[in-house]
């Protein structure tokens, strides 16, 4: 069952407050899927009993709980597979052919727990088109918890499990007390640095691959459009952007041309845009 | 320190934590100290640990925590029951995971044994004991090395 | 398609049964190694293309187990997964050169084993219509 009107409306209202986050109509599904370990933690017969006490105790404790389930990203290792496949055999190899420092910049625009930057590091070393190359990798969050957790790179059993495949696990990861810790290896290769993608990005460079996944999701469409354009003046001119399966440029920003790269798409600057950049 | 030489509480609780999240969707919030964790008859369920460090961990509590605790690993609803063996069976997964996380931690070449379960009457002694609530009432897992010298 | 669990616990073999079955598959189950050959044995030529694997049980384990199915040409089409509270490093390694495909550590949620099934290629539908 879905989440009811009423519902629906107090948590928009609470996401909104807290965090400047829209969720419009049509993210039921979301609000539900997202709030459903929160009510069952709760003792909660489903979402709408659950947010019907939240409504009326106001625990600030578990409005925060709400807020954040909210607003992190999903934390699975290679989420989604495709991209990843689409870095390995597509984007990597491209601009392995067009890079002559045998250097390649990449930035995690939403990094949360830091799943996604390890995850597009260990596809890097998997490229054999990239053996020997420099990745140097930008990895930036809204949240200072999250970047602190990336930063660590220590994940309990339970987030190991999600989405690494047992080699890979073996390979890039070393077990801590009863989690693991990413190889330091890894982690010396991300910078992490907390970013507000609705304020001025500041001077960064430009990257050759931007992964913006699930992010522009929560804005309203002159936000979403803002942070579009802005990433195009970061972007390398023959640069490639990743966006959320549910995401697009179409209609938003159509500076924007989505490109296919295997089972998953990109999204690269159209050429007649690409002498406007500043 | 990357690996435990030995479990203590703190690492019990984690592991009891991380199980009680992910398969028995509950929290295993700490017995209060001030409420008597008062046991009266139901299982125990043992399982060994050899290697580095050598011991066992126990899992003590009353038949109704039993059988709610298999009924919510079995994700069963409220109305259904869990026969006896499948009681049995169930809590002793749940220590058995629970010990495999605990001897995870453990630095060196450890090994876990079976996990065994049986009916109890005589309450674990409580000093040794880390209590957590199961909605209200207490399930006490313990730590206990092998005497020294055996 | 179907699947064979190898856990001596019942409970276990339930939880990873219902989260197949919901993948799609039939079920063939096993308390230990050893009736897990008999029962792959007994199979004949319509093996099932997947089994989940305890580590620690009576009578075999899930790593003799794993090495005894790969001894035979006759079952290579069978996908091995661990599924098991064994979780040190050294342990996985062992599995994977024994010829396990994937490893998954209890405790695990129900999305981390049909995230796996979707490493291995074994979903029919993708992983988020689950989620």
């Amino acid at each position: 069952m879905t989440i009811g009107h009423e519902a629906f409306t107090f948590v928009r209202e609470l996401v909104r407050a807290e965090s400047a986050i829209v969720l419009e109509p049509g993210k039921e599904y979301l609000v539900e899927s997202r709030l459903v370990p929160l009510a069952r933690q709760g003792g909660h017969k489903d979402v709408d009993a659950f947010v019907a006490e939240l409504s009326t105790r106001r625990n600030p404790a578990a409005m925060r709980l709400v807020v954040e389930a909210l607003t992190t990203n999903e934390t699975s290792w290679f989420r989604d597979t495709d991209p990843f496949t689409a870095l390995r055999q597509t984007v990597f190899p491209a601009l392995a052919k067009t890079r002559s420092k045998r250097e390649i910049r990449v930035w995690a625009a939403a990094c949360s727990s830091g799943q996604e930057p390890y995850s597009i590091l260990m596809t890097a070393q998997d490229t054999p088109e990239l053996s020997g190359w420099k990745v140097d990798m930008l990895a930036t969050d809204l949240s200072l918890e999250m970047l602190e957790r990336a930063r660590k790179g220590e994940y309990s059993q339970l987030e190991v499990n999600r989405g690494l495949p047992a080699t890979t696990l073996v390979r890039h990861f070393e077990r801590l007390g009863l989690g693991w810790r990413i190889s330091p290896a890894l982690a010396a290769q991300v910078q992490f640095r907390q970013l507000n993608l609705m304020r001025p990005f500041p001077a960064m460079g430009k990257f050759d691959v931007i992964f913006l996944r699930n992010v522009l999701i929560y804005f309203d469409l002159a936000t979403k459009r803002d942070i579009l354009r802005r990433v195009r003046q970061v972007l390398a001119p023959d640069g490639h952007l990743f966006l959320g399966a549910a995401e697009m440029t179409m209609g938003v920003d159509d500076a924007w041309e989505r490109v296919p790269a295997g089972r998953s798409s990109v999204y690269r600057i159209r050429e007649e845009q690409r002498t406007c950049v500043p | 320190m990357t690996l435990y030489s030995a479990p203590d509480q703190a690492l019990l609780h984690a592991a009891v934590e991380q199980v009680w999240g992910s398969m028995l969707f509950e929290a295993a919030d700490p017995w209060p100290a001030d409420v008597p964790a008062d046991f009266e008859t139901g299982l125990q369920a043992h399982i060994e640990i050899r290697g580095g460090w050598n011991g066992r961990l126990l899992l003590t509590c009353n038949s109704d925590v039993a059988a709610q605790i298999a009924a919510a690993l079995l994700g069963m609803g409220p109305d259904e029951t869990v026969d006896e063996l499948d009681v049995h069976d169930a809590v002793g997964e749940v220590l058995n995971v629970v010990g495999g996380s605990v001897k995870g931690a453990i630095d060196g070449a450890m090994t876990l044994g079976l996990p065994g379960v049986r009916a109890s009457a005589s309450p674990p002694s409580s000093e040794e004991s880390l209590v957590v609530s199961w909605r209200g009432s207490p399930v006490h897992v313990q730590i206990v090395p092998d005497a020294e010298g055996l | 398609m179907r699947a064979l669990i190898v856990d001596d616990s019942r409970a276990m073999r339930r939880i990873v049964g219902r989260i197949l079955v919901d993948a799609g598959f039939e079920i063939l189950e096993a308390g230990d190694g050893q009736e897990a050959l008999d029962v792959l044995a007994a199979q004949g030529g319509d093996l099932p293309v997947l089994a989940c694997v305890d580590w620690n049980m009576p009578v075999m384990d899930g790593l003799t187990f794993i090495t005894q199915v790969r001894k035979q040409v006759e079952w290579r089409s069978i996908t091995l997964m661990m599924v098991t509270t064994e979780s040190e490093q050294d342990r996985i390694v062992r599995a994977l050169a024994a010829g396990a495909h994937e490893y998954l550590i209890k405790p695990f949620t129900g999305d981390a084993l049909v995230e796996k099934l979707d490493l291995l290629g074994l979903l029919p539908t993708t992983v988020g219509d689950h989620s």
